[in-house]
């Protein structure tokens, strides 16, 4: 019992202390002066490299989990498939690329200019998979704009208002709508200025202000043992 | 040629994943897969390049004595992975408890130093000067506390506390059409880039080649 | 005229609209003007006025994803940083991409400045995992223990602009071009706990929050989406024409090219929001009227 919870919710309380109590302290305090330093930079420095170990967490589960779906035939097995080959081939070009052997020196262009393995795979296969599945979302918000933007009541009407003056403003239609009037093609940029420093400040600021105090509640539970869910515990 | 070959892949992989707005199709199950698998390799290598050799084994095995402490986070991290040990899965806990630790005590000195006191201290501080003018900054005042009590449901948004936080759901209105204008921008501009790539760059970078 | 129809237009016309307007202006570009905000204004200013052995850090915490949006900015800005002679250390904090986009543009731009010596006038220290405990050790202890090589594999402390860049106290500026929450956390930690000014270049969608953040001081500038970087660019050639032959340049993506585009898609979206609500209302009032009927 020590072992599986007790000592994880001491080290959770000691270390979650260190930069709480170490943002308060100097090297200028008295008596542990001189150890605050020490033991923030050391605690800083471990953390960067466990974060890589964190990171790569996800990789061993997606590994088992493709394997598994391959061995059992479930549907969609063959795209299993190629989810490991660009895993190993990518994985092992930036592995090669760590110990600079052969052609992999580096993971973008070699000495001599020419792309590395690594790069070739980044620059024509990674960077272009990962814009395109996010441009998507430009076809799919017009259709959800045209399908679900209903000005059903006061609270959309406002909404949508501001929508259209943002939309308006920040293009250069913007400028075009009102420059008729003498003046009048700074007037929406100058409303749409006004509603993004203003209005949405305030609205933003005070969603700011409660996330805040959520999150800064629930950092206070997770360091004094209350909150467990982080570990597997349930309840 | 390795260039225009490389340009080629990344236009049809691009062609792919777009398929999907006919409908869904092997070609994007094929692209999406592809896209996971390459993902994580990437993390394999930046992490590898540019923390793990640097940080720890360079220095680790380049003066092991000078550098024992780092034994530390190589345990910590190595311990992470005995989740997927099903005999000794307790024991990830002690490393996930240290590293989560840690970033939730960041967490909350940035969020009440960084974030709750700087915004409480810019909204109710200097009300008539600054950068906006009174009127402007009582309506900031004004559009702060009643989000905030719009977002207090400890008590009924009844009478007074009810016609708060209407004036609360204003400006949240407002704000989130703003949100919603600029995200509209933003997905837009991730479609632009696409486009770009598709019929400039693919086609310049060929002419050019060829 | 059948209403219900109109209602529920295929999704594939609303598509294709789209990719027409898109891709039109980018083919045959209409070359709308760009004006600046005083949010973008600001960071120009900041840059323009630093002496030439002042030092910004820039970070980039985006990744491919928003690269439309971030590249133009990030371009403008270190082209404006050694145009000005201002030296430049650069880091990358995001995972998904930040590194090699980095890379990319770092090369790129430095390309076009022959005379730039690198370790001397800009460094390049690659990515590093953590991201807050990054920043903090960066900015609060020293950029070696954090960065004991450059990108290439270097000796950090080996080069000339190192060797006196160690922390905070000689950053004169950071400017970060952010996707998602590392761009308010050198808000929120980095100005917070050393005060070294931060201005932010983000996607569109975080922008409207970082207004707050605008507002009280944590960030000096903001460059929202792409229009930012519009604004930033038309800046820039305006106080040096000398780098209107780069963005000139045929076949080069720039942020005013985009505007173009950007232009059309808005209006097609909103017009497609009048049309949908038009409908709406009219299926409204038809039902009203059948109701009525039928009682």
């Amino acid at each position: 019992m020590f072992w599986k919870l007790r000592l994880p919710l001491l080290l959770t309380l000691f270390v979650g202390a260190v930069p709480i109590v170490t943002f308060f302290l100097t090297e200028h305090t008295p008596v542990i002066g001189p150890a605050v330093p020490f033991v923030r930079d050391r605690v800083e420095s471990y953390m960067v490299i466990i974060a890589g170990f964190a990171l790569l967490l996800g990789v061993v589960s997606v590994v088992q989990g493709s394997i598994r779906k391959i061995e059992r035939r479930r549907p969609g097995w063959p795209f299993a498939i190629s989810l490991l080959t660009g895993l190993l081939v990518m994985g092992a070009f930036g592995i090669l690329s760590a110990m600079r052997v052969g052609p992999f020196q580096g993971l973008l262009t070699a000495p001599d200019g020419s792309d590395t393995p690594f790069y070739w795979m980044t620059r024509n296969m990674f960077n272009p998979l990962q814009a395109a599945m996010f441009s998507l979302l430009a076809f799919y918000i017009a259709s959800a704009a045209f399908r679900a933007f209903r000005v059903r009541n006061v609270e959309a009407t406002i909404l949508l208002a501001a929508a259209f003056v943002v939309m308006l403003g920040r293009t250069p239609l913007g400028e075009y709508v009102f420059s008729w009037l003498p003046g009048g093609e700074r007037w929406l940029p100058q409303v749409t200025d006004w509603i993004m420093a203003v209005p949405n400040a305030a609205a933003q600021r005070g969603i700011i202000i409660g996330a805040a105090l959520g999150a800064a509640s629930l950092s206070l539970r997770v360091i004094l043992g209350i909150e467990r869910s982080y570990l597997g515990v349930k309840e | 040629m390795t260039e225009l070959i490389g340009i080629w892949i990344g236009a049809f992989l691009t062609l792919c994943i777009f398929s999907f707005l006919y409908k869904d199709n092997p070609f994007f199950r094929f692209a999406e897969s592809l896209f996971a698998g390459i993902s994580l390799g990437y993390y394999i290598g930046i992490v590898a390049v540019n923390t793990l050799v640097p940080n720890l084994f360079r220095p680790l095995f380049g003066d092991f004595v000078g550098h024992a402490h780092l034994l530390i986070p190589l345990l910590l991290g190595l311990n992470l992975y005995t989740r997927f040990i099903p005999k000794i899965a307790w024991m990830a806990r002690i490393s996930l408890a240290v590293y989560i630790a840690y970033y939730v005590g960041i967490n909350m000195v940035q969020k009440l130093q960084g974030e709750v006191v700087p915004q409480v201290g810019s909204t109710i501080l200097n009300p008539i000067g600054g950068r906006m003018t009174p009127v402007d900054n009582l309506i900031l005042i004004v559009g702060v506390l009643s989000v905030l009590i719009y977002f207090y449901f400890s008590i009924e948004h009844k009478k007074a506390v009810g016609v708060i936080s209407r004036v609360g759901i204003w400006f949240l209105m407002l704000g989130f059409g703003a949100a919603f204008g600029y995200t509209v921008m933003a997905r837009v501009s991730l479609l632009i880039g696409r486009m770009n790539y598709l019929f400039i760059d693919l086609l310049h970078t060929t002419a050019d080649l060829l | 005229m059948n209403l219900e129809r109109l209602v529920h237009i295929d999704r594939r016309i609303i598509y294709l609209l789209i990719a027409l307007g898109t891709t039109i202006p980018l083919l045959l570009p209409i070359g709308l003007p760009v004006s600046s905000t005083p949010p973008v204004e600001r960071l120009f200013d900041k840059i323009e006025g630093l002496g030439q052995q002042e030092v910004v850090l820039v970070s980039f915490d985006y990744g491919p994803t928003t690269a439309p949006e971030n590249n133009p900015m990030a371009q403008a800005t270190l082209r404006h940083c050694f145009t000005r002679g201002v030296k430049v250390v650069v880091v990358a904090l995001f995972p998904i991409g930040g590194v090699t986009m980095a890379g990319e543009i770092l090369e790129g731009v430095a390309g076009e400045y022959p005379d730039l010596e690198y370790g001397v006038d800009y460094a390049f220290l690659g990515y590093k995992d953590g991201a807050q405990a990054a920043m903090k050790q960066m900015m609060g202890n020293a950029f070696a223990e954090v960065f004991p090589q450059d990108f290439f594999g270097t000796d950090t402390n080996q080069l000339p602009l190192m060797r006196r860049v160690v922390n905070h106290e000689q950053i004169a500026l950071v400017v970060s071009f952010s996707t998602n929450i590392i761009g308010e956390w050198w808000a929120n930690l980095v100005n917070a706990q050393y005060g070294t000014p931060v201005a932010v270049g983000t996607t569109a969608v975080s922008a409207p929050k970082y207004y707050a953040f605008l507002d009280s001081g944590q960030m000096l500038g903001l460059l929202g989406g792409l229009k930012g970087a519009s604004e930033y660019e038309q800046l820039l050639i305006d106080a040096h024409p000398e780098l209107m032959t780069i963005y000139q340049q045929a076949g080069i993506y720039t942020a005013m090219k985009g505007m173009d585009a950007q232009t059309v898609d808005h209006a097609i979206i909103m017009l497609f929001i009048i049309f949908g609500n038009t409908v709406y209302f009219l299926v409204q009032r038809r039902d009203a009227r059948r109701k009525q009927h039928q009682a």
